[in-house]
Order: C-alpha cells, then sequence, then structure tokens
C-alpha cells in the first residue's frame, strides 16, 4: 500500500519534469505574487517595503498553499474523467493508493513552491526575525493546513461533474478566504463587515500564526485557531471524500 | 468445456433505466466473445461489471472462476481492461505509463524497465517511447493503452470499443494485436458497433440491444440468419414506391426499399419484375448487411 501510494505520488509528479513549463510557472507564482502585493500594494498603502515584504510574505505563502490544494481536486476530476481511475480499479492495488499518492504528491509539490517563495522572500528582503526551528513549524503550519483543506478539494473533485466545475467551485470558495483576509492587509481602515469577516476567516489566524512563527510576535489564539480549524476541515472533508471516494470505488 | 468467463441474469439499473435487463453470457478459454450492440445497448455496462468496476443489482458473474462481487481482488489480478476512451496518462511518456503499471504490480524496476521495453516493441511504439501520450496519433493511443492493460500479463482481457473513431489502417494493425493476444491463450471479451471487427476476431457473438440478449451464436450462424446479402432499391417516382413494396413484399423507408438476400439468383429477377412493372429506379445496389439490417432481422424490429 506505501509502495502503491509512493509509486504514484511519483506519477503525479513526473509530469513537472516532463514539461517544464508547468514547473516553471508553478514556481514563478510566487514570484509575481510578491512583486504584486510587496510592490503594488505594499507600495500603494504606504508603508515602507521592508515593513511590507515583513508582513506579506507569510501571506503569500497561505495564497499559494491554499490554491495548491485545488490541484488536488481537479487531478482527481481529470482521472475519473479519462478512465485512469478506472484503470487503477481494474488493478489488484490498495484501494486506498490513488488517493493517498494523489494528496502525498500535492504536499511534496507544495512543499517546493513554499522553499521557492521563502527564497524569493529573501531576495526582496524577508528575513526569519526568530529562529530556524519556528520558521520550521511555520512550514509545517501551511503544509498541516494545506493538507487539511486538500481533503476538501478532494472531495469536490470526487462528486464533481467535471473539471472544470470543479475548478469553479474551488476558485469561488477560496478567493474570498485569501483575499478577504488580513493575509495582505491588515485590518484596520476597513468597513466594519469586513473587519469582522477578517477575524473569523481562518485564513487571516493562519497567515497571523505564521507570520508570528517566522517574524515574532505569535499570538497563541492564531496558533489555536488555525490547529482548531485543520482539526474541523478534517473531521469534516476526510470523511466526506473517502465516501465519495469509494462510492467511486465501490 | 471451460469457461474463462460465466454470467448469468445480469441486470443494472440506472434510475428508472435498466441498461442490462437479465444478459447471459458465457467465453470458452482462450477464445474470443464478440458483443455487438449499438449505442446504450448495455455493452460497456457489461464490461463494467466484469471487470468489477460496478456491482450488478442482480444475477451473477464469474471472472476465472472468481465471483466478481465477492472476490473482486481475485479478478483484478487475471484481467486486464483497455476502454472505450483510451485511458493512459497523457501527461507522461509512453515508457512512463507502462513502468507506473509495473511499478503498480510491484515489479521491480528493472523488470519493470525490462517488460515495458518489450510491451513498447510488441506495439511499434519504441520510436514513441519518450513522447507525452498526450501527442500521440488516436491508433498510437489505442496500443499504448492495450499495451498498458497487458503489463500485468492479464489471461482475460476486455476490450471496450476498442477500435470505434481509428482509421482502417490503425484499426488492422489493432486487430492483428489482438490475433497475437489470442495466439498465446488469452481469452478475450471484445465489444464493438462493427460486424466486421467481430467478424474478424470473434469465434462467438451476443448481440445485445436495450439491455436484452438479441441473438447469439456464431458469426456466420448470425449473419445467414440476417440474411447474406441485402437488395436496396430506389424507385425515381415516389409515385412508384406503393408498386415497389407490393412487388418486393417489403415496406420502404425514405424511399428507400431493402430486403434481405438468401439466394443470389434472385436479384436479377427481382430487378425484371420491377422493370416489367414499368418502374425506373434511381439506384439499386447487392451489398453485405450491415449490423443495422443485422439487428433489424434479429431483433425483428423492421419498421
Amino acid at each position: 500500500m506505501i509502495s502503491q501510494s509512493l509509486t504514484l505520488a511519483w506519477r503525479s509528479l513526473i509530469p513537472l519534469k516532463n514539461s517544464p513549463g508547468q514547473l516553471i510557472g508553478m514556481l514563478l507564482q510566487p514570484v509575481f505574487m510578491i512583486v504584486v502585493f510587496v510592490y503594488l500594494f505594499g507600495g500603494a498603502a504606504g508603508g515602507d517595503r521592508d515593513g511590507a515584504v515583513l508582513y506579506m510574505l507569510p501571506g503569500v505563502l497561505v495564497q499559494v498553499a491554499l490554491m495548491a490544494t485545488i490541484g488536488t481536486g481537479m487531478n482527481l476530476a481529470t482521472d475519473i474523467g479519462n478512465g485512469v481511475f478506472d484503470r487503477f480499479r481494474t488493478m489488484p492495488i490498495a484501494r486506498s493508493a490513488p488517493l493517498a499518492g494523489r494528496v502525498l504528491a500535492d504536499l511534496l509539490t507544495l512543499l517546493v513552491t513554499i522553499i521557492m517563495s521563502l527564497i524569493v522572500g529573501y531576495a526582496v528582503g524577508f528575513r526569519v526575525r526568530t529562529d530556524p526551528l519556528s520558521a520550521l513549524a511555520g512550514v509545517g503550519l501551511v503544509l498541516l493546513f494545506a493538507m487539511a483543506l486538500s481533503w476538501g478539494s478532494a472531495w469536490i473533485g470526487l462528486i464533481a461533474k467535471s473539471v472544470t466545475s470543479m475548478q469553479g467551485i474551488s476558485t469561488a470558495v477560496l478567493l474570498p478566504l485569501t483575499l478577504g483576509s488580513s493575509a495582505f492587509i491588515p485590518a484596520t481602515d476597513l468597513p466594519g463587515w469586513l473587519t469582522w469577516w477578517m477575524g473569523v476567516n481562518p485564513v487571516s489566524h493562519l497567515a497571523g500564526a505564521i507570520r508570528g512563527l517566522m517574524v515574532g510576535g505569535l499570538r497563541a489564539a492564531d496558533l489555536w485557531i488555525t490547529f482548531g480549524w485543520t482539526a474541523a476541515l478534517l473531521a469534516v472533508f476526510t470523511p466526506l471524500a473517502l465516501r465519495a471516494y469509494n462510492r467511486r470505488v465501490r | 468445456m471451460s469457461y474463462a468467463i460465466e454470467a448469468e441474469g445480469l441486470v443494472k439499473r440506472y434510475g428508472e433505466t435498466a441498461a442490462l435487463d437479465g444478459i447471459d453470457l458465457r467465453v470458452r478459454t482462450g477464445t474470443v466473445l464478440g458483443v455487438l450492440g449499438p449505442n446504450g445497448a448495455g455493452k460497456t455496462t457489461a464490461v463494467r461489471i466484469l471487470a468489477t468496476l460496478v456491482a450488478p443489482d442482480a444475477g451473477r458473474a464469474l471472472v476465472g472462476g472468481f465471483d466478481v462481487t465477492r472476490q473482486a481482488g481475485r479478478v483484478r489480478e487475471l484481467i486486464g481492461l483497455t476502454g472505450q476512451y483510451a485511458s493512459v496518462d497523457e501527461k507522461l511518456t509512453g515508457t512512463q505509463n507502462l513502468l507506473l503499471m509495473g511499478r503498480l504490480l510491484g515489479l521491480s524496476r528493472s523488470e519493470a524497465r525490462a517488460r515495458a521495453a518489450a510491451l513498447l516493441s510488441r506495439f511499434g511504439l519504441t520510436d514513441a517511447a519518450d513522447r507525452l501520450a498526450g501527442g500521440y496519433s488516436g491508433g498510437m493511443r489505442r496500443r499504448l493503452d492495450l499495451a498498458v492493460s497487458l503489463v500485468s500479463g492479464p489471461r482475460i482481457l476486455f476490450l471496450d470499443e476498442p477500435t470505434t473513431g481509428l482509421d482502417p489502417h490503425a484499426r488492422g494493425e489493432l486487430w492483428d494485436a489482438v490475433r497475437e493476444l489470442v495466439a498465446d491463450g488469452v481469452t478475450v471479451l471484445l465489444t464493438t458497433q462493427y460486424l466486421e471487427e467481430a467478424d474478424q476476431l470473434a469465434d462467438d457473438l451476443l448481440v445485445i440491444d436495450a439491455g436484452r440478449t438479441a441473438a447469439s451464436g456464431s458469426p456466420g450462424e448470425l449473419k445467414s440468419r440476417a440474411g447474406g446479402h441485402r437488395l436496396d432499391v430506389r424507385p425515381l417516382l415516389a409515385a412508384d414506391v406503393e408498386k415497389a413494396e407490393s412487388i418486393l413484399r417489403t415496406r420502404a423507408e425514405g424511399g428507400l426499399l431493402s430486403i434481405p438476400i438468401h439466394d443470389l439468383s434472385v436479384p436479377p429477377a427481382l430487378l425484371r419484375a420491377l422493370d416489367d412493372a414499368g418502374i425506373v429506379l434511381a439506384e439499386h445496389a447487392l451489398r453485405l448487411p450491415s449490423l443495422d439490417d443485422v439487428f433489424r432481422t434479429l431483433t425483428g424490429a423492421e419498421k
């Protein structure tokens, strides 16, 4: 089962090697995001650039991670649509291997993207102000939350009628979560309802926790709320995804 | 006689419609059963049940002696499936597609490589081995699909419309590949819409329509029941159609009269009779039965 999952994870990663364009696109994504958020929006906000980098890079990590979770469901939907899934199901392999392999591969790709984002961040002045261990914990926290969310993505991918509808649903869910959070802009000088939304939005707390772990000033509440959301997402979506999967797999 | 596949009373409903409404079938070990039918007849549903992809609502099926619902794991060790849509991973190269299957089945890296190389050369894909499958032509893709389903060395192979959408040349190549497999002792269940394909490959035929068995037998038997040839006749003047109908004793469809011919000395006499009646023909043709004709004859749906 483990070796089958690893083989299937390999299968999901190979396309990156086969078509370097995809890999380059994946790696450029954080570069563009840093440029846009730090230089364009950061400049517009009137703050100093170094401060903006420190504030926004954790937000970029969160954004990259959440967008990457769409891939899990999209790839599952693609496999179901073109019959690759059926092929796996007629083989004497563990039933859960295709799902586990997918989630594993997506976490690995995400890790690479995060490392890339950090490198770009360093180039434009981001510095870990705490200690390496805390920074690692921050990376771990993004991965953990992304993993929990990718079960939601997997669930949508398994029940969606097509790849396109999967993509539409996910984007509609994720955009308000990421952009409507304090990942990029502190929740000050905003209309009351938006401040309220930013306060309850789990992404604000995730970004806050990562910022705390990497830059300093960690608030315990951010950490616990993030853990709470992660647990809640896993509790809700893992069974849903597994049920949808088992229905597909019988 | 031993049967590689045996199914009795298979029923599968999707909502109100019965995709399969009580199908029996048997495939002798080492032979090819052709399952013929139009779109929506239930061919694919039958294959999906036998390949352990869906459970039947009623009936039972044994593949290689194992029950497809209760012993699905054992069945999966014996079978290979090539679906209607070539289910290869387009983002992987030909070699990588085959390696993936080999590794999943527990082959070592070197064994998987060797088997991939052997299958690629067997299906004439060695030159394309390192190209992405997404860039393959339709025929190449189907051959790769077939190769992928052979990595496990299956004794029983399901081919669901393996040549639909292929050009005649690619179709011929796939037929050759199937013949080779059968020569190696593999049992094949093949679904197709093409009578010619069934004729070329199948030892036995099962004709299904609307989820039910319409006929079964050897290709020769079925064709003789459908009438070897058909005579198509189209009177030039619409006014003559009725007269022609009474001479040929059939009903016209869109001005065209079509009748089965069991004896090749009959058409000249019929044409003479039409001529004697003063009916001018816009066209007349003697042709082999199409699948449509076989259906009409076998299902008695002569409209």
